[in-house]
């Protein structure tokens, strides 16, 4: 059931972030909406059940992306690893946490791809652009990120009280 | 000397005599103003009327109460109806609109698509790169159409970019726009060459077009053909910016595509380009 709700959550995700949001022009710099799904299971999920899911998730994106193959591999991977330490030692999981900790996801992303991008030489206008890009992303991630994990969370938990209860009602 | 019952069928006899003469008397005199019908039917009329008319004012009333507010309920149905049937009529012609406008995009590039003499496949595009730092597209289009990877993709407008990745159906296309990207290109009027390459915004850069070159900012470019990629002649852009810098033997030439990327809906992905044998010896 919980691999059901990540596949079905990602495809949402995956679609919308290539097919819709490319078309409406106030959502042009809108951040990468899988980053807030990462961070719901690095915050909310045990480690085996997000990981094998995650390089699957970093697999697709590089697939569907232009950049170096890897690099969504590698910015999950790394977001992943940076929140399950980030709640093993600092124990924070309250909701200033989540208020800007998607922001910071889309910040850590965007510095890999920023360096990636540089390695293989930026143009004249790559730090205007940059600049732009980054900043929108942030206050894109700030004002809505945690709307995102808190609805994740809440499907999740409501689909597997339902299942659970339909377990039950089975008798399996 | 007369019984009873003989008085009595004379009586009725008479009365209806007396009845019909009185009858036919009256209808051959109804409209004379002295009849006795008028001058009593006028008082009648005098007594009656008065309280006839608010009563039918009461009648109406109550019709129009019935008509205004409780028939309303048969007009809310029906103005549902009407709401519904104009939702579809907007609805249609705006599926009719969207036809129009598709159908004068197909027909360019159907007309584009003569003037090309290589073999080429229509392809919509499905997606978009998910990450605004790539610009790659999706296209509905894969190895069973015939697409390999390598191959050009053009647009009535100009060249749109190249196919990098193919699954069985679907393709990627690196848009020209990417930094990734790079065609051999020359000016139309003068023919210096430069090789156009994506910049992050948007716009190309003409990269080692030499000082001495006389261009002029609304020069078109178009594609060299050298690159053994595109075919010859197709227009990548026009020159929106030359700097010469103070030192340097090349100046950078700033070129604007032709092709608005945000609104691409249909390519032509070339399926036969120009190919260049080299001698391997």
């Amino acid at each position: 059931m919980t691999y059901c709700f990540y596949i079905c959550a990602c495809l949402c995700l995956i679609i919308f972030q290539t097919t819709i949001i490319p078309h409406i022009s106030l959502f042009n710099n809108f951040y990468d909406l899988l980053i807030p799904f990462i961070i719901y299971l690095g915050l909310f999920r045990p480690t085996r059940e997000g990981i094998l899911f995650i390089l699957v998730l970093g697999f697709l994106m590089d697939n569907l992306s232009g950049g170096p193959f890897g690099l969504y591999v590698t910015t999950y991977l790394w977001l992943f690893i940076v929140v399950k330490l980030l709640i093993k030692y600092l124990h924070a999981r309250n909701n200033i946490l989540l208020l800007f900790i998607v922001a910071a996801g889309v910040l850590m992303e965007n510095i890999i791809f920023i360096v990636s991008i540089f390695m293989s030489g930026p143009d004249s206008q790559f730090l205007t652009i940059t600049i732009r890009t980054v900043i929108f992303q942030i206050l894109w991630a700030v004002c809505t990120g945690f709307f995102f994990l808190i609805f994740f969370n809440h499907i999740h938990t409501k689909l597997e009280k339902w299942f659970n209860k339909l377990i039950r009602d089975l008798g399996i | 000397m007369f019984s009873k019952k003989m008085v009595m069928i004379v009586g009725v006899i008479a009365l209806i005599v007396v009845n019909i003469i009185i009858l036919s008397v009256n209808s051959s005199r109804y409209s004379s103003y002295g009849s006795f019908s008028y001058e009593y039917g006028r008082t009648a009329i005098f007594f009656i009327a008065p309280f006839q008319k608010p009563v039918t004012q009461f009648v109406q009333f109550l019709k129009k109460i019935w008509g205004h507010y409780f028939f309303l309920v048969s007009v809310i149905k029906e103005n549902d109806n009407l709401k519904k049937t104009i939702s579809h009529t907007i609805d249609k012609n705006n599926k009719y609109r969207e036809i129009e406008i598709s159908n004068f995009r197909l027909r360019n590039l159907l007309n584009f698509r003569k003037t090309i003499t290589s073999q080429v496949i229509v392809a919509e595009v499905i997606g978009q790169d998910p990450s605004p730092w790539f610009k790659t597209i999706i296209i509905d289009k894969g190895k069973s159409d015939g697409v390999e990877k390598g191959l050009p993709v053009v647009v009535p407008e100009g060249i749109a970019g190249q196919v990098i990745d193919v699954s069985c159906n679907y393709s990627k296309v690196l848009l020209i726009i990417d930094r990734n990207s790079a065609v051999d290109a020359l000016v139309q009027r003068t023919r210096d060459r430069g090789l156009i390459k994506g910049q992050s915004d948007g716009r190309c850069l003409s990269k080692y077009v030499l000082r001495k070159h006389d261009i002029k900012v609304g020069d078109t470019v178009v594609s060299s053909g050298l690159d053994g990629v595109f075919p010859k002649g197709l227009r990548v852009g026009y020159v929106s910016k030359i700097v010469k810098p103070d030192s340097g033997i090349f100046q950078e030439v700033t070129v604007t595509p032709y092709i608005d990327f945000e609104k691409l809906e249909e390519v032509l992905v070339v399926l036969d380009p120009p190919k260049h044998d080299f001698l391997s010896e």
